[in-house]
């Protein structure tokens, strides 16, 4: 350290003494004007000289001397850390360099006090560089080895470490090379692994026969710590095995097939075979354990479903259905939707599985609802949607057998019955078969995998009887729920998810439900819907302390309820066309439901199809509650907006054609009605549309209608006012209109089709022109009186000429002001400004001091040599 | 009365202050502790911080235009009238100082002992005191000064090589001022200034008498110039004190009162049309007459000069007064447009921003100016009019809704000058909510919910509304109502449950409003029934009559803590009963009163059984009682008649008699109701 303080330095400057504090003598000055020279030397300072010289290092560039600063500092820093001992342990990333050239290791290196030479300790970057190349070195040393082997890579890096250090520190020096390294391989790696990944894949699907037993390695890659990896490999052998998989099931040899002697290619076969099962298995079990992990779910979810997609006939599938189907009411809206998908297109692509796949899809979702006692995901129910069921299947064989499966069916909980066609007929037709089409047959059938219709059949019945087992279950357990005595326990919540995609779906199916459930079927209809014969007036009340006015009592929404109505319709429709059973429960239902609904909160839709199945759609009414429901509607469409006022008036329309007889309500027949039922006078808040007496009204609704703003609802009031003029048997006034149905009407109406209408922005000829300089002016909105009282309000002259005086002066005062403080400032300004004057004035007096001195100087050394 | 000072006062009482204090900070030695100067000069800073706010506002309003994004709707109606009348046609208004040459003959007549203003006049209390504090000061430092250049003789040369960078000191005070002034028409004047002596009483008076004398007279040149000095004055008086030509507040007052009543004589006498002609023979001189070509400068000169002492002066009863003088002579404007555009331009201001009085007859000038010459000029108001509206009816509440309601009426008496005009802008600004409107409803995204479920929005859509309620009768405005109505029921689709009630409340009185002026049946009672089923869930605590009264009609969205407190629903019952009053008061002699009512009723009874507040189910109860009166009324009536429902004439005339003389129990009930909601509505 000594060593480098060498350099000789010029002595300290003198402290500095402020320039007033020389006192110049006058003598001194008078020397230096007259003595001019003897300044010279001022003059011919070097500068730069006597600055190095202060800065006191010598004969050094600049830049020398910035370096000789930095290392002087460093020198200093490290040395302490030496010596205080630092427990450092090894460094794991590059020094940064502080802004006094200290070098600071994350942890102290101890790896140079060994090296010990100080002189090597360059520059940071040196530094740095050197342990760039070293670790560079290293790792080209190990891509070497990875190129070799590359899946042993981590173990032998280990090993090679593992033997290398002998001594502590060396084993302390490697430990960090390797950590260093793993980071900085990582990425390289990776890359490698994808490269590899690609190849073995490519490989695999050039000839997979022959590189069958890469699929091991594959599956290695989803083993590997890298998340990422373990995703690609995932991917890649999703990949390979959906086009790799045979459209076949492997089976499993026997015992017997397997001491057979076979030859090489059949030995070949099996082996590939086997292979592909086995990697195939310890994929989906891979996939199933990595699907409890939040970072590979949803590449696993995703893998499984297309798997099942594309081979869901293959071995195993059973797991990835259960796989699937765990998955299908996931809060996470991807990974549910691409369950749901895959088991639609299960459901679509027959096929490609022979039915079977459904069957145990739909056993497993209807386990699923019964475990989580309802409450899924309506999505989850909505998959059932796209099942098809074949209803000619089995029709040209036993008819009553079908009628045995749905009686078992309607147990739905219970075991179903074995109860297999015995079927003679079948079998003789079979040994027919068997005669005449021989081996042919028998090779077909093992190959492909359509199952006779009898199979078929089964599975189908199979099918249905889960999928209506699950909507009976959701059905009873809303049953359950909405029953008063629950309420508490249910009451705000949306308690019934999956109810409105079960009611969907039991109107799709209706036809295929059995009568004998019916009635059952229908009591919980009716009860959801609202209806309770008995306890109506109760419910009523009920009704009205149950504030929440979203729901009615039993929790059910009004589109929900209304539903249950289009449910119960269409069943009934479907099945019962030769049981005339009365649905009025249901009308009445409808009935009241009209005044519930709320547009916007309740389903528009589900209205209007309310209003297609039960009152367009249906036969000829009873003329009390066509009359009713006439009644009804058109009051509905007074209160409500266009969509719903079509809906209603379409449906309308329809009834007043069917019932001829009802068009009595559009004339006003001074008599007062002969037709009248039991009600003479019309009771508009009448529950019960049998009870109404709608048919003593008018419907004076419809003159009001036609004034309706929205010109199709005006038009179509009008157009049913001139149904009056009609005789009984003639129909159709305007094609175009009668051609909508309730549900089109809503539709062609509503707000956002309205708003789609475009605007004519052209002036129409009427408009007022500019009422141009009329002399006394009008007003329109504001009040006049108002106006002209502002007229009087104006201040008087005198007063005017006051203000605008006080205003001058405030105006001359201020710009008085502002002159005053310009010149205040300006004085303020002049003063400091001697400061200034003073210090020019001082150092011009200094160097001219300097000047006279030198002129003294110069004279005393005349004079002391001539002396 | 407290007393307002002018721009300039204002910027200056700011900046004074501040150099005040700075010095203060500076030289506390010097200062003896002192309060800051009391009196006007906090007067002037009040109104200046009220200026600054509504800057502000305009700012972010500006700002809140360019993000885009959350406020694309106010880009979109910001821009709707596009940016074609801010470009400033300075042509005819720059290119002179605004002074007119004078004639040499006229007399000068000084009087030296007028000269001396004693001191005593100036302003009370303002800054008088500040000036001589500053004097004595300046004294102070003075003698420091002189000190010191006698101390050093050569200071003196110093300072004369120091002189331009002292002269900034100078500058500092007033410099920057000219930059931030808003209206930057404070042109440097700096011209050559004539040397022209300063203005006594006297002479002032004989160049009255001698202007009233004759019209033609040379020294009318001589009072405009003065006028155009007395209205630049306090804004360039400091810089060339040489112009200073009024030296005295008399010759101030005299020259502007003078020149503002007698002007528009003086020109239509010049011109030679009668005090009262009409505009049109104005018009026609305007356009070809020799005399224009001497009057002309004249009349500019006036103008420029009155536009400037507008930007000036504070006072609003001075700007009142301003602006009536103003009315007289609009006519002339139409010579120079961009003197007009200008003048528009501090009236909009004036109409937005000012008082009461002051902006009813910024209004009033605006009217004229729109009526009264053409129609770029009308377009050019309406339009500056409505972007001034959009910008500022972005909040709602009670210390604003008067001003929101006048600028709407206001704007419509403008509009309906000219429909064929509007019109146009009417279908465009429409079609615009209503792709608004469309676009929510596609995306149902939340933002775009937030577009429409602001005041801004609603207030424009109401403005339109207006805007064909008011001119609908007398011209086919068909269309406009159509979009209106669906642009009405679109918004009310997109919104559901009760926190959204007021904004459905507001839809449906428009509705109502719609329906009344046009005769068309628009159902709206839909819209209340989910109000109605609202009602009964009482769960805040009973509030005590001394809460504030929850005011519907300043909010679009319930805040959830009130959603269920007894106020609220008082006042959302109360507003549904009166639209449905409205609604039922407009069919209330039609045939079918009877089924409109039936399922409000229905539901009315409903609530009634439900409600649990007193209040409200008294308020119920009524409204059935008459309800049902009327219904039965009507329904006895209907029972004698003989025509069916599609006899269309039958039941047109169907009880036009009693219609007419409305005596009914229901009717008075109705109106009485519709009364009391207006007089609630209204700010307090």
């Amino acid at each position: 350290m000594g060593k480098r303080r060498k350099v000789i330095l010029p002595p300290e400057l003198p402290p500095e003494t402020p320039d007033e504090e020389f006192e110049i003598s006058d003598e001194d000055v008078e020397f230096f004007s007259e003595n001019r020279s003897f300044t010279n030397f001022l003059a011919s300072f070097d500068k730069k000289k006597i600055d190095k010289h202060v800065t006191r290092v010598a004969d050094k560039s600049e830049d020398e001397i910035e370096r000789l600063y930095e290392r002087r500092n460093r020198n200093n820093a490290p040395l302490d850390s030496r010596e205080n001992d630092l427990q450092v342990d090894p460094v794991d990333a590059l020094p940064i360099k502080t802004l006094d050239g200290k070098l600071q290791y994350r942890t102290t290196k101890n790896v140079r006090s060994e090296e010990g030479n100080v002189s090597t300790d360059l520059t940071g970057e040196e530094d740095g560089e050197k342990q760039g190349t070293n670790l560079i070195r290293l790792t080209k040393a190990e891509r070497n080895k990875k190129l070799k082997k590359e899946k042993k890579e981590a173990k032998k890096l280990k090993e090679d470490e593992d033997i290398a250090p002998n001594s502590p520190k060396e084993k302390l020096r490697s430990e960090v090379l390797k950590e260093v390294e793993e980071e900085i391989s990582a990425e390289e790696s990776f890359g490698a692994k994808k490269i590899k990944l690609a190849e073995i894949g490519m490989a695999l699907l050039e000839g997979p026969e022959a590189n069958i037993r890469s699929l091991k390695e594959l599956l290695d890659f989803c083993k590997d710590r890298d998340p990422q990896v373990v995703k690609l490999g995932l991917m890649s052998m999703l990949a390979v095995l959906k086009d790799i998989i045979p459209s076949y099931r492997i089976r499993e040899l026997t015992d017997k097939e397997l001491a057979m002697p076979v030859s090489e290619a059949v030995r070949k076969t099996r082996y590939y075979e086997y292979t592909l099962l086995r990697s195939y298995k310890s994929y989906l079990q891979k996939l199933i354990e990595l699907q409890k992990e939040a970072i590979f779910k949803l590449v696993a979810v995703r893998c499984m479903c297309t798997l099942l997609e594309a081979a869901p006939h293959f071995n195993l599938s059973e797991k990835l259905l259960a796989g699937t189907v765990r998955n299908i009411s996931s809060s996470d809206d991807v990974i549910r939707k691409l369950c749901c998908e895959a088991i639609k297109s299960l459901f679509k692509n027959e096929g490609k599985h022979g039915g079977e796949g459904t069957v145990r899809a739909v056993r497993l979702i209807a386990q699923l609802v019964k475990k989580h006692n309802c409450q899924l995901h309506p999505d989850s129910l909505e998959v059932f949607l796209s099942l098809r069921f074949d209803e000619d299947l089995g029709k040209h064989e036993n008819k009553a057998e079908e009628k045995n499966k749905f009686t078992k069916n309607k147990k739905g909980k219970q075991e179903p019955m074995k109860h297999l066609p015995p079927s003679e007929k079948k079998k003789s037709k079979q040994e027919l078969i068997a005669k005449t089409r021989g081996e042919v047959y028998a090779d077909y059938k093992a190959v492909s995998f359509a199952p006779d219709s009898e199979k078929r059949q089964r599975m189908q019945s199979d099918t249905l009887s889960a999928v209506f087992e699950t909507y009976f279950r959701i059905l009873k357990h809303a049953v359950d729920a909405s029953d008063p005595r629950f309420m508490s326990e249910t009451s705000g919540f949306h308690a019934q998810p999956l109810l409105a995609p079960c009611l969907e779906g039991l109107g799709k199916f209706s036809h295929l439900i059995d009568l004998d459930f019916m009635a059952d079927l229908m009591s919980c209809l009716k009860q959801l819907s609202g209806f309770s014969s008995g306890t109506h007036l109760q419910s009523k009340t009920f009704n009205v302390k149950n504030s929440d006015s979203n729901r009615s009592y039993n929790g059910l929404t009004v589109s929900e309820r209304l539903q249950c109505c289009i449910v119960a319709f269409k069943i009934m429709k479907s099945n019962l066309d030769a049981l005339n059973v009365d649905l009025q429960d249901f009308f009445m239902q409808l009935y009241n439901l009209l005044l519930e609904y709320r547009p916007y909160r309740d389903r528009g839709e589900v209205l209007a199809e309310a209003l297609k199945t039960m009152l367009w759609d249906g036969r000829q009414h009873d003329m009390q509650r066509a009359a009713a429901f006439i009644k009804r509607l058109a009051t509905f469409s007074l209160s409500f907006g266009s969509s719903e006022a079509m809906a209603a008036l379409a449906t309308l329309k329809q009834l007043l054609q069917k019932n001829t007889k009802c068009r009595s309500l559009l004339e006003n027949d001074a008599g007062g009605g002969s037709i009248s039922g039991l009600v003479v006078k019309y009771q508009p808040e009448a529950t019960d549309p049998y009870l109404s007496g709608a048919l003593a009204s008018v419907l004076w609704e419809l003159s009001l209608l036609s004034k309706h703003y929205n010109p199709s609802v005006s038009q179509m009031a009008s157009n049913i006012l001139s149904m009056t003029n009609l005789k009984p048997t003639q129909n159709i006034v305007n094609p175009s209109l009668i051609a909508l149905n309730p549900i089109q009407a809503f539709w062609e109406s509503t707000v956002q089709k309205e708003l789609l209408k475009p605007m004519n922005a052209k002036v129409p000829p009427s408009l007022k022109r500019k009422r141009k300089r009329e002399q006394d002016t009008e007003y329109y909105v504001l009040d006049p009186q108002k106006l002209r009282n502002i007229d009087s309000e104006v201040i008087g002259e005198e007063e005017v000429k006051l203000r605008f005086e006080e205003h001058f002066k405030v105006l001359r005062d201020i710009s008085e002001n502002e002159r005053f403080k310009g010149e205040l400032n300006r004085t303020l300004a002049s003063i400091s400004l001697y400061d200034e004057f003073k210090r020019e004035k001082l150092e011009k007096e200094r160097s001219v001091a300097l000047k006279s001195g030198k002129k003294k100087a110069k004279v005393l050394v005349k004079h002391s040599s001539s002396s | 009365m407290a007393k307002k000072l002018g721009k300039k006062a204002r910027k200056f009482a700011r900046k004074g202050l501040q150099t005040v204090q700075k010095q203060k900070r500076k030289q506390r030695t010097f200062f003896k502790k002192k309060s800051a100067p009391r009196g006007r000069g906090l007067n002037g800073e009040a109104p200046d911080e009220n200026e600054e706010n509504l800057n502000h506002e305009r700012n972010v309003s500006q700002l809140d235009q360019n993000v885009g994004g959350g406020h694309v709707f106010d880009k979109n109606i910001g821009n709707l009238l596009g940016e074609e009348d801010e470009v400033e046609l300075e042509d005819d208004f720059s290119d002179s100082d605004g002074y007119l040459s004078e004639d040499t003959e006229c007399p000068y007549i000084s009087e030296n002992e007028n000269e001396n203003i004693s001191r005593d006049d100036t302003a009370r209390g303002t800054f008088q005191e500040e000036n001589t504090e500053i004097k004595m000061q300046i004294a102070k430092q003075k003698k420091e000064l002189d000190k010191l250049l006698a101390k050093d003789k050569e200071f003196a040369k110093f300072l004369e090589s120091r002189r331009s960078q002292l002269e900034q000191y100078d500058r500092m005070v007033s410099d920057d001022e000219e930059v931030e002034g808003d209206e930057e028409e404070e042109e440097e004047e700096e011209q050559e200034e004539q040397t022209r002596q300063p203005v006594t009483q006297t002479t002032l008076d004989v160049w009255c008498w001698l202007v009233t004398e004759d019209p033609n007279s040379p020294a009318l040149r001589n009072l405009l110039n003065l006028y155009h000095n007395a209205s630049l004055f306090g804004v360039i008086t400091f810089r060339n004190e040489k112009s200073a030509q009024i030296v005295s507040h008399e010759v101030y007052s005299t020259v502007i009162n003078f020149v503002l009543c007698e002007a528009d004589g003086i020109f239509r006498a010049l011109l030679g049309v009668a005090e009262n002609s009409n505009a049109e023979r104005i018009l026609m001189k305007l356009k070809s007459s020799k005399e224009w070509l001497n009057v002309g400068p004249l009349v500019k000169s006036y103008f420029k000069s009155s536009i400037k002492l507008l930007n000036q002066v504070t006072d609003t009863m001075l700007l009142v007064f301003l602006l009536f003088r103003l009315m007289s002579s609009v006519v002339f404007l139409h010579a120079f447009s961009s003197l007009g555009r200008r003048l528009i331009k501090i009236l909009v201001r004036f109409w937005s921003t000012g008082e009461d009085q002051l902006s009813t007859s910024a209004f009033l000038l605006m009217k004229e100016v729109a009526s009264q010459l053409s129609s770029d000029y009308f377009n050019i108001c309406m339009k500056a009019m409505y972007r001034t509206f959009v910008a500022r009816c972005k909040f709602v509440d009670d210390s604003n809704l008067a001003r929101i309601d006048f600028m709407k009426s206001s704007f419509l008496e403008i509009t309906s000058l000219d429909v064929q005009q509007s019109y146009l802008v009417a279908v465009s600004s429409l079609q615009r909510l209503g792709d608004v409107v469309k676009h929510s409803s596609t995306t149902k995204k939340k933002e775009d919910l937030m577009k429409i479920n602001n005041w801004q929005y609603i207030n424009c859509l109401n403005l339109w509304v207006k805007f064909i309620c008011l001119n609908y009768k007398e011209n086919n405005l068909q269309q406009l109502f159509d979009k209106a109505v669906r642009v009405i029921f679109g918004v009310t689709s997109l919104f559901t449950g009760p926190r959204f009630l007021p904004l459905k409340l507001k839809c449906a009185q428009m509705l109502n409003d719609l329906s009344l002026t046009s005769g068309h049946f628009i159902p709206v009672s839909s819209l209340v029934f989910e109000c109605l089923d609202l009602t009964g869930v009482v769960t805040g605590k009973m509030d005590g009559d001394e809460e504030p009264r929850l005011k519907l009609s300043t909010l679009l969205k319930v805040p959830g803590n009130l959603l269920k407190s007894r106020r609220f629903q008082e006042e959302c019952v109360r507003s549904s009963v009166e639209v449905l009053c409205t609604h039922f008061s407009q069919w209330s002699f039609h045939v079918s009163l009877p089924e409109l009512s039936t399922i409000p009723l229905i539901l009315l009874k409903r609530c009634h059984e439900k409600a649990t507040v007193e209040s409200v189910r008294r308020l119920i109860k009524r409204f059935i009682d008459q309800a049902e009166q009327n219904r039965d009324f009507l329904q006895m009536k209907r029972d004698g008649v003989s025509f069916s429902p599609n006899d269309q004439t039958s039941i047109d005339n169907f009880l036009l008699l009693e219609k007419s003389n409305a005596k009914s129990s229901f009717t008075q009930f109705y109106a009485s109701m519709l009364q009391n909601s207006q007089i609630r509505n209204m700010v307090k």
